[in-house]
C-alpha cells in the first residue's frame, strides 16, 4: 500500500518537472517513432523479394514486431537503470538511498522512471493492431485476460535481466558494457524465435528468456498452437527471474562498500 | 543509543599499472590489495550527547559513519544503533536516524524544495499533526519559510544546507549522522546552524555525531571528540580534557615603548619561570610560560615584572589553539585519554 | 603538425582505458551480426539468390559492414555539442591549434585505436562465427582499405558538420539522434542499397551516405565489377572534398559568433 502510495507521489513530481520540457518529450517519441520506422523499413524490403521467413509471414512478423514494443516501453519507463553503476555506485548516490526506509531497488526504480517511454506502447499496439486487421485475427475475452499477465510477465524478464546486470555494480568496480550487450540480445525478441538456430533458442528460452517478451506470447495470438505452453508460461517466467534478481540485487546491497571518501 | 564494539572494515582495491603495456596487462589480469579502513574500534554514545568524531582524510571517519549508517556492511564487530543492528535492519533502522552528506544532496534537484519534503514525508511516514508541528519549529529556526518554493538547484550552498538539515531531521530521528555539514559555508551560516543544532538537540535530547575538517565546528558543539588514525582511536574523550593535556604553554607578546634587549628582560624576571623570544623588532618580545597550577597568578606576576620597568603599549596573550593541539597529536603518535 | 600527432596517440591511449568497452564492443557487433545473419538465413530459406547475391556474400555483406563500422564510428559530434555547451570552445579558441583539426586528430587516433583493437580482432571472431567468404582477389583488399579509409573521413566530416551545427541550434540533441539513426538505414549498413526500389537508389545516389558503408562492404563481399569499385572510390574522394566546405562555412560562422556571444 505504501509503496504504491509511494509510486503516486513520485510519478506526480515527475510528471511536473518533466511538463516543463515538455517539447523534449515530443522530440524523444518522435526519435523512437523514427526508429520503429526504420526497422520496419527493413522488414518491409525484405519481404519484396521473399514470401516467408520460416514459415512466417510479413504481417506476422510485423504483428510480433508490435506487440513487443508494448512490454519493452512499459520496461524502458520503469527499469531506466542503465547508468546505475555510474550514477548510483560511482558517485555514491547509493549511500543516499541506502539512508531510507525503503527497499532500495525500488527507490533506484523510482527514482530513474521515465514515463514518457510509455507513450511506445502506442506505437506498438498500432503496428500490432494494423498487421492484426491484414491478419484477421479475432481478439477474444479469453485473448484479452491473457493480454495483461503476459505482457507484465515480459516487462518482468526484461527488468530482471536487467536488475541483475545492474546488481553486478555491487560487486566490480570497472565500467560495465554488459548492458548493452544483453540490450542487443534482448532484439532478438523482437522476431519469431523459430528463425534462430537450436542453440540460441535455448538459451532465449532458457537462460536469457527475452523469448518470453515478444515470440511466444505473441505467437498465441496469431493462434500458432505450436507453442501455447510456452508462451502461457510467460508470466511465470517473468516471475522467476524477477524473484531470483531481487536476490540478487540483496546480496549485492550487503557487499556493496561505497565510494571511497 | 550508539555502541560499537569492536569494529573493523577492510576491502580490496585493484590497482591500475603504468603506461601502454600496463594498460594492455590489466585487461587480463588485475592487481589488488586489502585496505584496513576502519582496524578495530569501540566506543559508546550515550544518548543526547554531541561527539566529534575528527581525523584526517583516510582515517577512516566516513567508512565508520557509512557502516553506523547501515550502508556498509562491517568485516566483523557489532554495532548496536537504537537497539537494532544498522545494516541488517536498515530499513526500520533508518526511520530513526538522520543523515546529512554535506557533499552530497538529499533533495531532488529540479523540484521545489516543499515538493522534496512532502515527498520525503511519504517515505519515512510522518503523519501530518507530528510533521505540521515538528517542522513549524524547524522551519522557523532555520529561516527557511522563504525557501520553500524554489527548487533545490536555484538555492545558494548556504541556504541549501540549511534545506538539508530540514530534510534529514523532517522525521525527528533519535540519532543524527554529519558528514562535513559546513564544508564551503560562509562564517554566519556556520553559526547559524551550529546554534540550530544544539537548540535540536537540546529540545529532543538528539544525539549528534559529526566529522568536519573545520575545528571550529568541534569547539562550538562538541564536549567530547573522536580522534582518528589510520583506521584506530587515538583519542576518546572530554575536549577540555584535550586542552589541558597538551596546552602546556602561554604566549604573551609585549610591545614596548623603548627598544630593549633579551639581556634586560630577563634579568627583570629572573624571580619567574619564563623565557623570552624576540618579536619583529627590538620593541616587540615574546614571553613563554609553562602553564603550572598556579597558572593565574604568574600571569599577573609577569605583568607586574614587566610593567614595572617597561611602558607596554601592547599587550596579547595566547594559548595554543585547538587546530595546532591536533597537529600536534598525529605528529606524535596515538596517545589514549 | 606535431602537436596533432599527440592529439592522436593521447586519444589512442585514452581509448585503451576504456577496456571493458574493448571486450564487450566486440561482443556487442557480433550479436548484432548474429541477427542480421539469422534474419537473412530466413529471408533466405529455399531461395539460392536476391537480387543476384547468395546468401555467403550476404553474411560477408553484413559481418564487414558490422565490422567497418567499427572502425569509422565516433561520437565527436556530441563531443563538440558538449564544448560548445559547457562553453569550452571559447578557451579552445585561445589554444594554438585549430579546433576543428584537433577534433579531427582525436577521431584519427580513436580510429587507430578502433583498428587494430576492435575492428581487426573483431572481424577475426566474426569470421569464425559465422560463414565469411573473405575475398581471394588482392586488388579487392587494397580497394577495400582505401574505401574504409575514406568511409572513416566521410563519416567524421559528416560529425563534424553535425557538432558544429550545435552552435546556431543550441539543443540539437535529437538532430543527432536522427542522424545516427538514419544513419545506419542510408548508408546501407542495415540493408543493401540495391534491395531499396529504384527510386529510392537513385536518390540515393546523390547523397554522401551510401559511401560510408555500402561501398566497402560491396567491394569486400564482390558485389562490385572493377569499374565499380573505381567509380564508387572516386565518388568517395569527391565526397570527402566537397564536405569539407560545409565544415569551413560552419566553423567560419561559428567563430564569429564565438567572438562576438563569448561561446
Amino acid at each position: 500500500m505504501r509503496y504504491i502510495e509511494l509510486f503516486l507521489q513520485y510519478s506526480g513530481q515527475y510528471i511536473k518537472t518533466r511538463l516543463a520540457y515538455r517539447s523534449d518529450v515530443v522530440v524523444g517519441f518522435l526519435f523512437d517513432l523514427l526508429q520503429q520506422v526504420v526497422n520496419l523499413t527493413f522488414i518491409f524490403l525484405v519481404f519484396d523479394y521473399t514470401s516467408s521467413m520460416n514459415g512466417w509471414s510479413r504481417d506476422e512478423v510485423i504483428f510480433i514486431y508490435g506487440y513487443f514494443l508494448i512490454p519493452f516501453s512499459i520496461f524502458m519507463a520503469f527499469f531506466n537503470i542503465w547508468q546505475f553503476n555510474d550514477e548510483y555506485i560511482i558517485k555514491g548516490q547509493m549511500d543516499r538511498v541506502l539512508t531510507r526506509p525503503i527497499h532500495s531497488l525500488y527507490q533506484v526504480l523510482l527514482e530513474k522512471m521515465e514515463l514518457e517511454s510509455l507513450l511506445g506502447c502506442l506505437t506498438g499496439a498500432t503496428i500490432m493492431i494494423f498487421s492484426g486487421f491484414a491478419l484477421n485475427i479475432s481478439f477474444g475475452i479469453k485473448d484479452m485476460l491473457l493480454f495483461l499477465p503476459f505482457v507484465i510477465g515480459g516487462v518482468l524478464v526484461y527488468g530482471g535481466v536487467f536488475v541483475f546486470l545492474a546488481s553486478l555494480a555491487f560487486f566490480t568496480d570497472s565500467k560495465l558494457s554488459i548492458m548493452p550487450m544483453m540490450y542487443n540480445v534482448g532484439n532478438y525478441g523482437r522476431y519469431p524465435i523459430q528463425i534462430y538456430n537450436r542453440a540460441i533458442r535455448f538459451v532465449l528460452t532458457w537462460i536469457l528468456p527475452f523469448a518470453f517478451v515478444g515470440s511466444y506470447p505473441a505467437s498465441y495470438f496469431l493462434n500458432r498452437t505450436e507453442w501455447v505452453g510456452y508462451a502461457l508460461f510467460t508470466p511465470i517466467m517473468g516471475l522467476i527471474v524477477f524473484i531470483i534478481s531481487i536476490y540478487f540485487w540483496n546480496y549485492g546491497v550487503k557487499k556493496y562498500r561505497g565510494v571511497g571518501s | 543509543m550508539i555502541q560499537v564494539r569492536n569494529l573493523h572494515k577492510s576491502y580490496r582495491v585493484h590497482s591500475a599499472r603504468k603506461g601502454v603495456a600496463g594498460a594492455f596487462r590489466d585487461l587480463f589480469s588485475r592487481q589488488s590489495y586489502e585496505v584496513n579502513a576502519v582496524q578495530d574500534i569501540s566506543f559508546h554514545i550515550p544518548r543526547g550527547e554531541i561527539v566529534g568524531y575528527i581525523g584526517e582524510n583516510g582515517a577512516g571517519k566516513s567508512t565508520t559513519i557509512k557502516m553506523l549508517t547501515g550502508i556498509l556492511t562491517p568485516s566483523c564487530g557489532e554495532i548496536i544503533c537504537n537497539g537494532m543492528n544498522p545494516h541488517m535492519q536498515r530499513e526500520a533502522y533508518v526511520k530513526t536516524i538522520g543523515v546529512v552528506f554535506g557533499q552530497r544532496s538529499q533533495l531532488w534537484w529540479d523540484i521545489a524544495v516543499q515538493e522534496s519534503f512532502r515527498l520525503l514525508k511519504k517515505v519515512y511516514q510522518v503523519d501530518d499533526r507530528t510533521y505540521q508541528h515538528h517542522m513549524d519549529l524547524i522551519l522557523s529556526t532555520l529561516d527557511l519559510s522563504e525557501l520553500l518554493d524554489k527548487p533545490v538547484r536555484k538555492l545558494s550552498l548556504g541556504q541549501r544546507m540549511r534545506a538539508e538539515l530540514a530534510a534529514a531531521l523532517l522525521h525527528n530521528p533519535a540519532i543524527l549522522f554529519l558528514d562535513e555539514p559546513t564544508i564551503g559555508l560562509d562564517v554566519l551560516v556556520k553559526m547559524k546552524i551550529r546554534e540550530f543544532l544544539k537548540e535540536i538537540n537540546q529540545t529532543y535530547q538528539t544525539t549528534i555525531l559529526l566529522t568536519t575538517h573545520d575545528i571550529s565546528d568541534i569547539e562550538a558543539l562538541c564536549e567530547r571528540v573522536i580522534m582518528l588514525d589510520g583506521g584506530n582511536i587515538i583519542y576518546d574523550g572530554n575536549l577540555s580534557e584535550l586542552r589541558r593535556k597538551y596546552v602546556t604553554k602561554k604566549q604573551i607578546s609585549f610591545e614596548f615603548t623603548k627598544p630593549t634587549d633579551i639581556q634586560t628582560l630577563s634579568s627583570q624576571t629572573e624571580h619567574l619561570n619564563l623565557k623570552w623570544k624576540a618579536g619583529e623588532n627590538m620593541h616587540q618580545w615574546i614571553g613563554i610560560l609553562p602553564i603550572s597550577i598556579r597558572e593565574k597568578a604568574s600571569i599577573s606576576e609577569v605583568m607586574t615584572a614587566v610593567s614595572k620597568q617597561n611602558e607596554i603599549v601592547d599587550l596579547q596573550v595566547r594559548e595554543l589553539a585547538l587546530e595546532e593541539i591536533i597537529r600536534k597529536i598525529y605528529e606524535k603518535g596515538a596517545v589514549h585519554g | 603538425m606535431d602537436k596533432y600527432f599527440v592529439m592522436i596517440r593521447m586519444r589512442f591511449l585514452t581509448m585503451l582505458a576504456y577496456r571493458m568497452e574493448y571486450y564487450t564492443g566486440i561482443i556487442i557487433y557480433s550479436i548484432n551480426i548474429g541477427a542480421y545473419y539469422f534474419l537473412w538465413k530466413a529471408i533466405y530459406g529455399s531461395q539460392g539468390e536476391i537480387g543476384n547475391v547468395d546468401f555467403v556474400q550476404m553474411t560477408t555483406y553484413v559481418a564487414i559492414g558490422w565490422m567497418a563500422r567499427s572502425f569509422y564510428y565516433n561520437n565527436i559530434d556530441r563531443e563538440i555539442a558538449a564544448d560548445i555547451q559547457e562553453g569550452k570552445v571559447a578557451i579552445e579558441l585561445i589554444r594554438p591549434y585549430d579546433y576543428v583539426l584537433m577534433k579531427t586528430a582525436q577521431a584519427f587516433g580513436e580510429g587507430v585505436f578502433r583498428f587494430f583493437c576492435f575492428a581487426v580482432p573483431g572481424f577475426i571472431i566474426v569470421s569464425l562465427l559465422f560463414p565469411v567468404h573473405l575475398p581471394s582477389d588482392p586488388f579487392l583488399w587494397v580497394s577495400f582499405f582505401v574505401s574504409i579509409f575514406f568511409s572513416f573521413l566521410i563519416f567524421t566530416q559528416i560529425n563534424l558538420a553535425v557538432g558544429l551545427t550545435t552552435f546556431f541550434f543550441y539543443n540539437n540533441r535529437g538532430f543527432m539522434r536522427a542522424k545516427r539513426i538514419l544513419l545506419d538505414l542510408l548508408s546501407g549498413l542495415l540493408i543493401p542499397i540495391y534491395l531499396f526500389p529504384a527510386w529510392v537508389q537513385s536518390i540515393f545516389t546523390f547523397l554522401p551516405f551510401q559511401s560510408i558503408s555500402y561501398v566497402p562492404s560491396m567491394i569486400f563481399s564482390g558485389g562490385f565489377t572493377t569499374e565499380l569499385v573505381y567509380l564508387s572510390i572516386g565518388k568517395q574522394l569527391l565526397w570527402s572534398v566537397i564536405l569539407i566546405v560545409p565544415i569551413m562555412l560552419l566553423w567560419k560562422t561559428a567563430k564569429k559568433i564565438v567572438v562576438v556571444q563569448g561561446g
